[in-house]
């Protein structure tokens, strides 16, 4: 399988957030579980995404300029260009929804009551998470559009 | 049946002196990978790309690319 520096930085950097988000919301999941969530878990959470974030993209880009030391210095091509613009077209999508969702949420209330009363959350941080679930998605969209076409090919 | 863009590339590479896929890519400034995706008619090159790979092989634009 012929594979650009870029198209595995790409894997990898999908990988990574796929591992750190679901450690954020498994983190959540439990608070919730045990009624213990508070502003102070959330932003502990948050941080820890930041930190984890800076950290694993620094080490993938040591590791894949070690592996791959040659293509290091690799700089896009056109090609690279629009797959990537097809990946941020897509994430676009999925953000202005997300941000059609919050507002919704936040100008009808009444329209999501039973999801607060489902996940027995208070309003702040159901806005919150809305807008991390589809920061997220938007990311892993991105990602996925990134691979699908530079294996696929258009 | 829809018409698509395909080429001949390799052909073009394998006679003048079996050059590499990555020898022509750093020729027109891409990467090998890009030279892959064209050669298999995965990705369709932007006009300059198309037109530095003729004028490498000194050939017609239409040599190189076909539409059909």
């Amino acid at each position: 399988m012929v594979m650009s520096y870029k198209e595995r930085s790409i894997w990898v950097s999908l990988a990574i957030t796929i591992y750190i988000w679901f450690n954020y919301f498994s983190t959540i999941y439990h608070s919730i579980q045990s009624q213990n969530l508070t502003i102070s878990i959330m932003q502990s959470a948050l941080l820890s995404v930041v930190i984890m974030t800076v950290v694993l993209e620094i080490l993938h880009h040591i590791v894949i300029a070690i592996i791959d030391n040659k293509n290091a210095n690799y700089d896009e091509d056109e090609r690279d260009k629009k797959i990537a613009l097809l990946g941020a077209n897509n994430a676009y999508y999925i953000l202005s929804f997300t941000t059609i969702v919050a507002v919704v949420h936040l100008l009808f209330p009444f329209m999501s009551h039973h999801i607060e009363a489902l996940i027995n959350l208070p309003n702040e941080y159901v806005i919150i998470n809305i807008i991390i679930i589809g920061a997220l998605i938007a990311e892993i969209s991105k990602f996925a559009t990134q691979v699908f076409y530079y294996r696929k090919g258009f | 049946m829809s018409k698509k863009i395909t080429n001949n590339i390799r052909r073009l590479r394998f006679n003048n002196d079996e050059m590499t896929q990555q020898m022509l890519a750093d020729v027109v400034g891409v990467s090998r990978q890009t030279i892959v995706a064209i050669e298999k008619d995965k990705y369709s090159p932007s006009l300059e790309v198309a037109f530095k790979i003729a004028e490498f092989f000194q050939e017609p634009l239409d040599t190189v690319f076909q539409y059909k």
